[in-house]
């Protein structure tokens, strides 16, 4: 991760911790949610084309908003 | 009479406080000080005393609880190596996530947000406890006011 372009870096670092951010509230608690997150990002750590690495960015903002669409399906209704 | 005139001075203080107070609220906090305000009025005025105190934070208070939190941080092991200066990479063994986790736990800790440039830069407790003390609420922003 530390090898590719400072900019792709950042974009990294930014999904992790929305995703981060959007686990606080995840049924099977935080830490489940944490350990597995981190250890889908430290799966890819090895990338260093670009390419592949905007891919994994573009997976990760898919993830989010399955994520999102699972707190909205779950949501208490009224 | 001691007692009333010092209720009175605490209610002044109390009811005077909030011209003090900095842009950044926090109104989880503030709604809990009210709710005691209706139970123990005196409590209320000792809770808002220590929230509005002028000095801000300390940095021995900073440095403490940054390393408390660290030292909760389950990745660390080694906490001997954990002090003032540790490097979060160097001395205590965390990743590039793991900072990430850590400054996140420290925005949580002072309810600030740390924007993404100045999150990056930080990746040492000296470095978190400088960021801390440089914010308006912190105490590095009296010796600007001064010069």
């Amino acid at each position: 991760m530390s090898s590719a372009s400072p900019t792709l870096r950042h974009q990294v670092v930014r999904i992790y911790k929305d995703l981060l951010f959007l686990g606080r509230d995840y049924p099977q608690g935080y830490d489940y949610y944490r350990t597995r997150l981190r250890k889908a990002f430290a799966s890819q750590r090895h990338l260093t084309d670009e390419d592949q690495i905007r891919k994994g960015i573009t997976r990760a903002e898919f993830v989010k908003k399955e994520i999102e669409a699972l707190y909205y399906l779950k949501r208490p209704v009224f | 009479m001691f007692r009333t005139a010092l209720l009175r001075s605490a209610r002044q203080a109390a009811r005077s406080t909030p011209r003090w107070q900095t842009p950044i609220a926090r109104p989880a906090a503030r709604s809990s000080l009210l709710q005691s305000k209706q139970i123990i009025p005196a409590a209320y005025f000792q809770a808002v005393r220590c929230y509005s105190a002028s000095a801000g934070l300390s940095k021995d208070e900073v440095q403490g609880r940054i390393m408390d939190l660290l030292k909760n941080f389950d990745k660390v092991t080694d906490a001997s190596k954990l002090n003032a200066e540790s490097h979060f990479h160097n001395d205590l063994g965390l990743d590039s996530l793991d900072t990430v986790e850590v400054v996140m736990a420290i925005e949580e800790e002072f309810s600030l947000e740390i924007p993404d440039k100045q999150a990056d830069a930080i990746h040492s407790v000296k470095q978190a406890v400088d960021y801390i003390l440089s914010q308006p609420d912190g105490k590095g922003a009296i010796p600007i006011l001064r010069h």
